[in-house]
């Protein structure tokens, strides 16, 4: 690891303007469990760490007055599912509870997920699926961005050297009606190989009325599918499977391919079995 | 150079340190208890697990200043009469140390439920994993009572075991279970029969 100078600030303003004051080699510090591993490898080397560790408030879960689900950038995944989070919500306490291992848990924020912006991480890929927003504050005001346009690449955010990630916000519970999360992986403990979501919008007599596909984990950032409503799970399996890099002959990318049908399948057919829970 | 002050099993341990330093590293070199490991550094093994503010963590993957105040339980804090170092290791002090097995129940004077069903359903063999294993398995079963086999083995997904196939460490998790909900314990190889018949 290379040296680093520690600073530990009260609120996000001070943070912020910590982070405007030391550039570029300033990174924000959260639980650590990404950034650690790359310190520890060289791979990154800041020359301060920023630690979000004190600022109270931040690893907060509220529902705002129109039942939005402000999620604290701070939440831990041990926290998240602990949270007793209803309707579709809970979807996240599910996640959250099913993602690295127990300790991991206990440290890794959904923030640091986010910012880390992996594209086998499932924090990353459930927010672009239920089409949540990301609060943002900077040295420049607070800003609001949705996750799709968060993420721009494999490790790669659209936040400021000098901003931070303060919240998650889910939509409200009548957004969707059903929400579902597949993943697979070799070992309990991995990150995701692929994963999907499917969010789903019934209209008065049950019938869906919108469904979100998102696929996250073959491309670098999650990717929302054109998914008809009305199309049935294997006919949005074989559209998701299609748009995968469909010239690609290549082993790694035939077996992402059949991943994304087959959890695309199970997702879609899940959220239409599932009923309405908001 | 950041000034860090933790209670680690109940003391208080205080030092300069370079801002480098993992709690792993505190917890071993400055408060010098060894019985936390340092496995693979990269928080995959879980050979470093301790509770930080009641919470279990891979210690090689936090900053010592990460936590600094905290609240720190190692695997030495679990048994209270470890604490007292031994200086002098004679044949009496062994002789008064080991017990039959039979004789060693998870009472505060003895050892903690989970580390005496590790005794008892020879869950140990090289030892290097165990103390990660006994800290995520009493911070797990402390919220879950009631597991089955397979929510013990997900429950320790994040250690890794090299000798024993996890099969008596599963076997241990399941009768230390039973004993921190006041179940009777089950005695002799009653428990060898459980793991053939469910397989895992």
């Amino acid at each position: 690891m290379r040296p680093f100078t520690w600073l530990a600030p009260d609120t996000t303003e001070e943070a912020v303007a910590l982070l405007r004051e030391h550039g570029t080699g300033a990174r924000v510090i959260a639980g650590g469990q990404s950034l650690l591993l790359a310190m520890k490898e060289r791979t990154v080397g800041p020359s301060h760490l920023v630690s979000l560790g004190g600022i109270t408030g931040l690893a907060r879960v509220t529902t705002e007055p129109d039942g939005a689900l402000v999620v604290g950038a701070a939440t831990t995944y041990a926290a998240l599912t602990r949270a007793a989070l209803p309707g579709w919500h809970g979807v996240l306490s599910d996640v959250a509870g099913d993602l690295a291992d127990r300790p991991v848990r206990n440290r890794g924020t959904i923030g640091g997920a986010l910012c880390a912006a992996d594209p086998r991480f499932d924090v990353p890929a459930l927010a672009v699926g239920v089409d949540a927003v990301l609060r943002i504050s900077g040295a420049a005001g607070d800003r609001t961005l949705p996750a799709a346009e968060f993420l721009r690449g494999n490790g790669i955010t659209a936040i400021g050297p000098d901003e931070i990630l303060t919240a998650v916000v889910l939509p409200p519970l009548p957004a969707w009606d059903a929400v579902v999360f597949e993943k697979f992986r070799h070992r309990v403990f991995d990150a995701a190989i692929v994963s999907a979501t499917c969010a789903l919008r019934r209209a008065c007599d049950g019938t869906p009325a919108a469904v979100r596909v998102t696929v996250a984990g073959a491309t670098a950032t999650p990717v929302v599918l054109d998914v008809d409503a009305a199309a049935t799970a294997a006919d949005a399996a074989d559209l998701a499977a299609a748009s995968f890099h469909p010239d690609a002959t290549d082993e790694p990318t035939r077996y992402r391919r059949e991943l994304v049908r087959t959890l695309v399948r199970r997702t879609v057919d899940r959220a239409h079995t599932q009923q309405g829970s908001a | 150079m950041q000034k860090v002050c933790l209670t680690v099993n109940g003391r208080e341990v205080s030092a300069e340190i370079d801002e480098r330093t993992l709690l792993l590293e505190f917890v071993r070199d400055v408060a010098g208890l060894t019985g936390t490991h340092n496995g693979c550094l990269e928080a995959r093994c879980g050979c470093c697990a301790i509770e930080v503010d009641g919470d279990v963590v891979k210690s090689c993957n936090v900053l010592a200043v990460q936590v600094d105040g905290a609240e720190v339980t190692t695997i030495e804090g679990l048994a209270p009469q470890r604490l007292a170092p031994v200086d002098h290791i004679t044949t009496q002090s062994l002789a008064g140390m080991y017990r039959p097995l039979e004789a060693v129940r998870g009472t505060p004077e003895d050892l903690h439920p989970v580390q005496s069903a590790f005794h008892r359903c020879h869950a140990v063999q090289c030892g290097f994993c165990t103390p990660g294993m006994v800290m995520v398995l009493k911070d797990y079963l402390e919220e879950n009572p009631e597991p089955t086999r397979d929510d013990v083995r997900r429950a320790i997904a994040g250690n890794l075991c090299r000798c024993t196939g996890y099969q008596h460490i599963v076997d241990a998790a399941m009768e230390a279970a039973a004993e921190m909900r006041g179940d009777p314990v089950p005695e002799g190889a009653a428990h060898a029969m459980t793991a053939a018949v469910d397989g895992g």
